[in-house]
């Protein structure tokens, strides 16, 4: 016996609910119509935004061709304080370069022993390259200058450039071997000493009643040679090496 | 065809069909709007900065007097040419104030007295200032000199500001040889008298700067020629024309 179903097709498992007779056409055209519509929106949206930056774009760019070509008309002033900025900075850069002579033989001067005199001061920067301490201003003007550049670019040449050694070669007398010796240990109180050597103390002696070779000093009395060697000058923008140099003078040594 | 089938279809369809109309209407619509907004934020940044140039520039401009003045000041201290004239009227005036004798002044590096004295340049660098060497010889007592090694240095200092204070040529001192001084015809030591040998150099500014770079004191147009005066700083320095070439 063949089995028969009853239910209605429209209605049976598996049929769209209310596809109607339109069989579900009419869901396809109302989302193709809300699509549309979404997507009308979202293009006209678009649209909008293109014409608005359009005009924007076009507002923004000739405003800057305005303030380019006013720029370029005040070029010049940027130009020149760029070069007031290298010049003072080239200039400063120099400055500090220098050593303190001044204040260098104001400690000479403060920390000489009363048992002691200075005859004669040779004193030079030598520059980092190698110039031989002690060596005659000659020598140290002849060697070749270190040139730094300045944070602008400008290039500096000092003729005491930064790492320069400063040496001072002294020549004196002393009232005994034992004051020459109180004597190169008060030299290293000097500001900015990093070493002192002796290089000689000779002790012109007496034969006797007669008086030979007195020396420079007079009898009995040794006469000294010592070198001092100071920090190398510091690198621009460094701490200077004698900020605090006084205005008085001892006179020492002579 | 089942309705379900059918229903499926359309629904594929329409969705096709929206597809295509968003990558070929709106998609492309908004691209380009989105292109539009990038170009205007480049274009933004550009006015800001040109603005910023302008607002640095005015500023400019509106210290230039006294950007001026102070180029004009630093040219006492590195002048464009050698201006050896002021250099001696300095220093015969610092040693005659600190009651030290000027004796001599040699150009070029010390041990070339021999030579016949020439004041150019020994030692320039393609950017730098060009470095002219000297030799002084002075006579006075330890204090004396000093106080004018002091007078010296004080032409141009660092102020504790940070600044530049320039009254004068700027030295750097290279060498200092004190002696004791040989009494005239008789050939020992003057009590208490030194000879002060001092090498130092002197900076001039590239031939091709000039003082101001052709500046004027009321312009930055560089002119054909110009001429300023060194001495508007009024510090009692010999007022010397310095001739800004170009």
């Amino acid at each position: 016996m063949r089995a028969v179903n009853l239910i209605p097709s429209e209605e049976r498992r598996g049929a769209s609910a209310g596809a109607g007779r339109s069989q579900g056409g009419a869901y396809g055209v109302l989302g193709l119509i809300a699509g549309l519509a979404v997507l009308a929106l979202l293009f006209g949206i678009a649209h909008h935004q293109i014409s608005s930056r359009r005009a924007q774009l076009a507002s923004i760019t000739a405003q800057t061709a305005r303030a380019q070509q006013a720029a370029s008309q005040l070029t010049p002033y940027t130009s020149f304080m760029a070069l007031r900025e290298q010049r003072r900075k080239a200039v400063a850069q120099l400055v500090e370069s220098r050593f303190d002579w001044a204040h260098a033989f104001h400690e000479l001067g403060r920390v000489l022993p009363l048992g002691a005199s200075i005859s004669s001061v040779d004193g030079t920067v030598a520059s980092a390259s190698g110039a031989s301490a002690g060596a005659s201003p000659a020598a140290t003007s002849a060697a070749a200058p270190a040139t730094s550049t300045t944070p602008a670019g400008i290039a500096v040449s000092s003729s005491t450039p930064p790492g320069s050694v400063p040496t001072f070669t002294i020549g004196g007398c002393a009232i005994s071997q034992s004051e020459v010796a109180l004597t190169l240990l008060r030299l290293r109180l000097i500001d900015g000493v990093s070493s002192v050597s002796l290089k000689s103390s000779t002790r012109a002696l007496s034969s006797g009643a007669a008086k030979t070779n007195e020396g420079a000093c007079g009898r009995d009395k040794p006469t000294f040679s010592a070198q001092i060697t100071f920090d190398p000058l510091p690198s621009a923008g460094g701490a200077s090496t004698s900020a605090t140099a006084t205005t008085t003078s001892t006179g020492a040594g002579q | 065809m089942t309705t379900r089938d059918r229903l499926g279809l359309i629904a594929i369809a329409t969705l096709a069909l929206l597809a295509a109309g968003w990558m070929l209407v709106v998609s492309p619509a908004r691209k380009e709007a989105a292109s539009l907004a990038t170009q205007v934020s480049t274009a933004e940044a550009q006015l800001a900065s040109a603005q910023g140039s302008i607002t640095s520039a005015t500023q400019a401009r509106a210290r230039y007097a006294s950007a001026y003045a102070s180029v004009v000041r630093l040219g006492k201290a590195v002048p464009p040419d050698e201006e050896v004239p002021s250099l001696m009227y300095q220093i015969a005036q610092a040693s005659g104030q600190k009651h030290v004798e000027f004796q001599s002044i040699v150009s070029g590096s010390a041990g070339s007295e021999s030579s016949a004295p020439s004041s150019a340049p020994v030692a320039a660098t393609p950017a730098g200032f060009t470095q002219m060497p000297f030799t002084f010889v002075f006579n006075g007592s330890f204090a004396d000199l000093y106080h004018l090694f002091k007078s010296l240095d004080a032409s141009a200092v660092r102020t504790s500001s940070g600044g530049l204070r320039v009254s004068g040529r700027l030295l750097t001192l290279q060498g200092v040889k004190l002696e004791h001084k040989a009494s005239e015809g008789e050939g020992h030591a003057a009590e208490g008298n030194l000879t002060g040998t001092i090498t130092a150099t002197a900076y001039v500014l590239p031939a091709d700067q000039g003082l101001a770079g052709g500046a004027t004191p009321t312009s930055p147009a560089a002119p054909a020629a110009t001429s300023a005066s060194s001495g508007a700083s009024g510090t009692g320095a010999p007022v010397a024309t310095i001739g800004a070439t170009r």
